[in-house]
Order: structure tokens, then C-alpha cells, then sequence
């Protein structure tokens, strides 16, 4: 929707006069000054007030992501300790940054009750562009994007993740699995 | 007196210019430089809803980010001294000297006190009590701008020469309402001698911002603009040229701009506490009646006008403390002018103003007389 943004303010002489608008700025940061420093006080001396300052601590604190939030894709772990993916490779192909690497494995009857499991599975973070589609393209609600970001390095080649790194219990998924639901559940796929 | 003779005068004389020194001294360069930075920090943090610098610690100790003064000194301390390449070596060594200097030289001429008694000798808190002492600040202060043009010229960098014109276009166009504006504080006060002026304002009604309102505003607006501080920061416009006249300055060079502008600030404070705010006086109480206050049998009038003494410098610096606290909220508050705007207010606004405050002054004296 198009909108027409008038900048050609006619100013009052109130305003033209500047000074009074310069003291009025000034008073509401003069404000904002005296309120916080009054409510630091108390913050400082160890209680915890309920202050308006949103400033989180961060490696110390740490907030609550959002369930939108796209960190690094882990597997889906099943509660018989098997992954929920079949490998099929749609991730590995709807990947556009090509970090997810499956080797499949067919069933023969011994090693595992599904038909088709992936033998190994490996995400490069270090590649990884944190889109998403990796989740979007599963047919089987085996890859979602979880809320870890901090998967800084030293080595390179750490960032390449393998089967055992990325699982996760489906217990910890489920407010995302329910998310992703509700999200690619409105294209009807 | 014979100049080589120490007689005792002399050497009291001696000892006491020389305390007044070093106060001074340790009072900015050891107090108010270092401790400006952090105020300016944790000031935009707290307005602003932040928390500010609090991370540099000792043993888990962080005294509200205090520790980041040392933090920063030993960051400058431990930085490359970097001269680049096609930079006038000289020149590039020398302006931050040159920017320096003046901010420090100008608190020689300003009283941080008044007269007092001092078992039978008259101390002056003044280093030099210099008959033209408004001038002589405005000569130095001036003096300044060559660090700064210096300073963008012959660092061979695009960024730093615009920034150096910028800086010699707006300090010379704001020298002229500075000085003009001073003009009418003459004309009220009739001398020159700071401490003077200082001493003229005991009464409360007799301060510099009832009788000159106007010049009050527009002295503290050119002196904010002669520092370069926003909203008057085009010399260092951050998101235009990078950082202005010291980008290629790095270490302790750059440091003693930082701190020539911090001082700087504290020197606009004096300067108009001085001229405009009454100085070293507390409002409604006269300097005599703190002496006789303090004047018990047993303490002596030189321990009353000691204490006296303290308190004065005490409000004094409160006052100076005050203008600072004036000068970072107008900073962490208004927008960066625009350059043309810049030079719009300073000619088209400032400079007639200060013209028509003259003559209004001067009709309101023969008024009066």
C-alpha cells in the first residue's frame, strides 16, 4: 500500500524557536537519566527489581528464543533411540548451500526395524546458511531447526557434525515439531 | 622585588603557584579526563536504557565499569604508534601536542576560587592573574585549531583533510559569536580579570546568566561547537568520514585528543561557570558570612577562611560538574547538524544575535547610569 509521507512539516513558531524544543528533548533523556539511575541503585546492591532496562548479561544470561528462531538443523531422535530420518535425501538436495551429507542404509532384515536409515549422516556447520529448508523439504518430521546458535569453533573441521552429535530426543523438539506443523501445514503439502 | 632574591615572599609565592599547578593538574588531567570517559559511557547508557560499561573487572570487582579507565589507558599504552605512509612524520607527531596544550594552558588564567586570608598572606586561587585574562583564553583556545588542521593535513588522508576544513571553517565562524557574546559580559562586569568577574557575582542577582540570557545560550552553544562535540561534530562526522581529522591516529596519540576534548569540556564549564554562573559563590550566602560562620574562638580566621576555601572550590567544581552533566545530555540528546545548517546558525543566526545583544546591553547600561 502505497502512502504519501508529507516532509514538508510547517513548523509552529514555538517550534522554529528551537530552544524549547531542544530543552524539551533534553528533559526526556534527563528523565529516562534520573529514573534508571534510581532504579539501578537497588540492582546494583543485589536485588532484583523489576527495572526498564531489557540489557540481557549474555554469556551469564541468556534469553529464551523465540520458537520461530532458526538455529543450527539437528535430527529427530525417536523414543526407540532410532533416528526419525528414512534417509531419502530431500534435504540434502533442497539444501542450497549443500552441507547435509547422507550416506543411506537399506534394511536387511537385522540391523534396523525401519526399511531405510540414514548410515551416516553429517551437517557441515561451517557451510550451513541457517535457512531452514533442510526442515521444510522433510517428509518425515526428521530434521528441525533447533534453538542453538552458539556453535562457534576453533577447528574447522569441528563444525562437521556427525549422526551421533545431531540427534536429539523428540521430547525436546516438540514445541518446534508443533510449530512447523502449523507453518507448512498452511501450503498443504 | 629583585627577581633572584628568595626572600621568604617569594618563595611562599613560589610554593603556592606551584600547588595551584599541580591541583589543577591532577584535578583534569588526573581526575576529570579519565573519569569523563566513563561518565560519558555509563551517562548515554543509563539515558538510553542501557547498563553501560561494566565488564573490565579486578578479582571479580567491577566498581560500576570504573576499571575500564585502566582498561583504556593500558589498550592506548599497548597500541601500534602508527604514522602512514606519505604523512608528514613531524606534523603527524606534533598536532595532538598542539591540540592538547591549549585545553590545559587555558585553566592558567581561570580562578577555581576567590581571595582568602591565609595566616597573614593572601592567597589568590588563580595561577596566573593576568589583567586580560578572557583574552588570553580565547587566544589559546584558538590555538587549538591548528592542532586539528594540522592534524588532517598531514595524516595524507582524504577523510582527515575534510575533516580539518570542516574543523577550521566552523571554529573560526564560531570564534566570532564567542567572542562577541564575551563583549557583553564586559560591558556588564567592566573588566577582564576572570577572578574579577568572579568576585563581582557574589550577589545572586548580579550572575552572568540574569544580566546576559542570551549571551548565556549562545556562549554555551559556540563553546560546544568550538569543542566538536555533537550535535556540532562535523570536523568527526563518525557515519561521513570515517573519524573526521584523527583517523589515522591510533595509541597515545589519539589518546591525548580524546583527552583534549574531554578537558576541553571541562574548560567550557569553568568558563562559563566563571562568566555566567556566579562562579565560586554559593546563591544568597555572601563569601564573608561562610568566614564568620566558621570563625570560632579557638579555630582562628585562618582556619575559617581554610574551610571557606574548600567549600568554594567545592561549589565551584559542583558548578563545573553541572555544565558537564549539561554538555554530555545535549550530546547523547540532538542529532549532527548538517554542514550548511552548521553554518547557517553560526552566521545567519548566532552572529547577528550577538551583534543585537551588544547594542541592547549598551542601551541598557546608559539606561541605568
Amino acid at each position: 500500500m502505497a502512502y504519501y509521507v508529507n516532509r514538508n512539516v510547517e513548523m509552529t513558531w514555538w517550534e522554529k524557536a528551537y530552544i524549547p524544543e531542544i530543552i524539551r528533548g533534553m528533559l526526556i533523556t534527563v528523565r529516562h537519566f534520573f529514573k534508571n539511575l534510581f532504579g539501578f541503585i537497588p540492582f546494583f546492591l543485589g536485588k532484583k527489581k523489576e527495572r526498564e532496562i531489557f540489557t540481557v548479561y549474555y554469556p551469564e544470561e541468556t534469553m529464551d528464543y523465540p520458537i520461530a528462531y532458526r538455529g543450527r538443523p539437528v535430527l529427530a531422535l525417536r523414543e526407540d533411540n532410532l533416528p526419525e530420518c528414512v534417509a531419502c535425501g530431500l534435504c540434502e538436495i533442497a539444501c542450497p548451500a549443500y552441507c547435509i551429507d547422507i550416506i543411506p542404509g537399506a534394511n536387511s532384515g537385522k540391523q534396523n526395524k525401519d526399511e531405510r536409515f540414514p548410515k551416516a549422516f553429517t551437517i557441515d556447520y561451517a557451510i550451513c546458511i541457517f535457512c531452514g529448508f533442510c526442515e521444510e523439504a522433510c517428509p518425515e518430521e526428521a530434521i528441525f531447526m533447533s534453538d542453538d546458535c552458539e556453535i562457534s569453533m576453533l577447528d574447522r573441521k569441528k563444525m562437521k557434525y556427525d549422526m551421533e552429535q545431531l540427534l536429539v530426543p523428540v521430547a525436546d523438539l516438540k514445541d518446534r515439531i508443533e510449530f512447523t506443523r502449523k507453518m507448512y501445514g498452511k501450503w498443504n503439502y | 622585588m629583585d627577581l633572584f632574591s628568595f626572600t621568604d615572599e617569594f618563595l611562599i609565592d613560589l610554593g603556592l603557584t606551584l600547588l595551584k599547578i599541580g591541583f589543577i593538574l591532577a584535578v583534569t588531567v588526573g581526575f576529570f579526563a579519565p573519569v569523563l570517559t566513563w561518565v560519558e559511557r555509563k551517562q548515554s547508557a543509563i539515558m538510553q536504557d542501557r547498563i553501560g560499561a561494566n565488564r573490565a573487572d579486578i578479582m571479580g570487582f567491577t566498581a560500576l565499569g570504573l576499571f575500564h579507565i585502566i582498561a583504556d589507558a593500558l589498550k592506548m599504552f599497548a597500541k601500534e604508534d602508527f604514522i602512514p605512509q606519505g604523512a608528514n612524520r613531524l606534523l603527524h607527531t606534533l598536532s595532538p601536542i598542539i591540540a592538547l596544550v591549549p585545553a590545559l594552558l587555558t585553566f592558567a588564567v581561570v580562578p577555581f576560587g576567590g581571595k582568602y586570608e591565609l595566616w597573614g598572606h593572601q592567597v589568590n586561587l588563580v595561577i596566573s592573574d593576568l589583567d586580560v585574562g578572557l583574552l588570553f583564553v580565547f587566544a589559546i583556545a584558538s590555538l587549538a585549531t591548528y592542532g586539528y588542521v594540522v592534524a588532517g593535513w598531514s595524516s595524507n588522508n582524504n577523510w582527515s583533510l575534510l575533516g580539518s576544513m570542516r574543523t577550521a571553517s566552523q571554529m573560526i565562524s564560531y570564534e566570532v559569536t564567542m567572542g562577541l557574546t564575551i563583549i557583553g559580559v564586559l560591558m556588564v562586569y567592566g573588566t577582564m580579570q576572570l577572578d574579577e568577574i568572579g568576585a563581582a557575582q557574589e550577589n545572586f542577582w548580579r550572575w552572568g546568566i540574569f544580566l546576559q540570557p542570551v549571551g548565556f545560550l549562545m556562549f554555551l552553544t559556540a563553546s560546544i561547537a568550538e569543542n566538536k562535540r555533537i550535535p556540532f561534530d562535523n570536523p568527526e562526522a563518525e557515519s561521513e568520514l570515517v573519524a573526521g581529522y584523527f583517523t589515522e591516529y591510533s595509541g597515545l596519540k589519539f589518546g591525548m585528543f580524546f583527552m583534549a576534548e574531554f578537558i576541553e569540556m571541562v574548560t567550557i564549564g569553568a568558563i562559563v561557570t566563571i562568566l555566567f554562573f556566579g562562579g565560586w559563590h554559593i546563591p544568597f550566602i555572601e563569601t564573608q558570612d561562610i568566614i564568620d560562620t566558621f570563625n570560632f574562638s579557638w579555630l582562628g580566621p585562618s582556619i575559617a577562611n581554610l574551610i571557606t576555601m574548600g567549600i568554594q572550590v567545592g561549589v565551584f567544581f559542583a558548578k563545573v560538574c553541572f555544565f558537564i552533566f549539561i554538555q554530555m545530555t545535549i550530546r547523547w540528546t540532538l542529532p549532527r547538524f548538517r554542514y550548511d545548517q552548521i553554518m547557517k546558525l553560526g552566521w545567519k543566526i548566532l552572529l547577528p544575535l550577538s551583534l543585537v545583544n551588544i547594542v541592547v546591553t549598551g542601551i541598557v547600561i546608559m539606561l541605568l547610569k
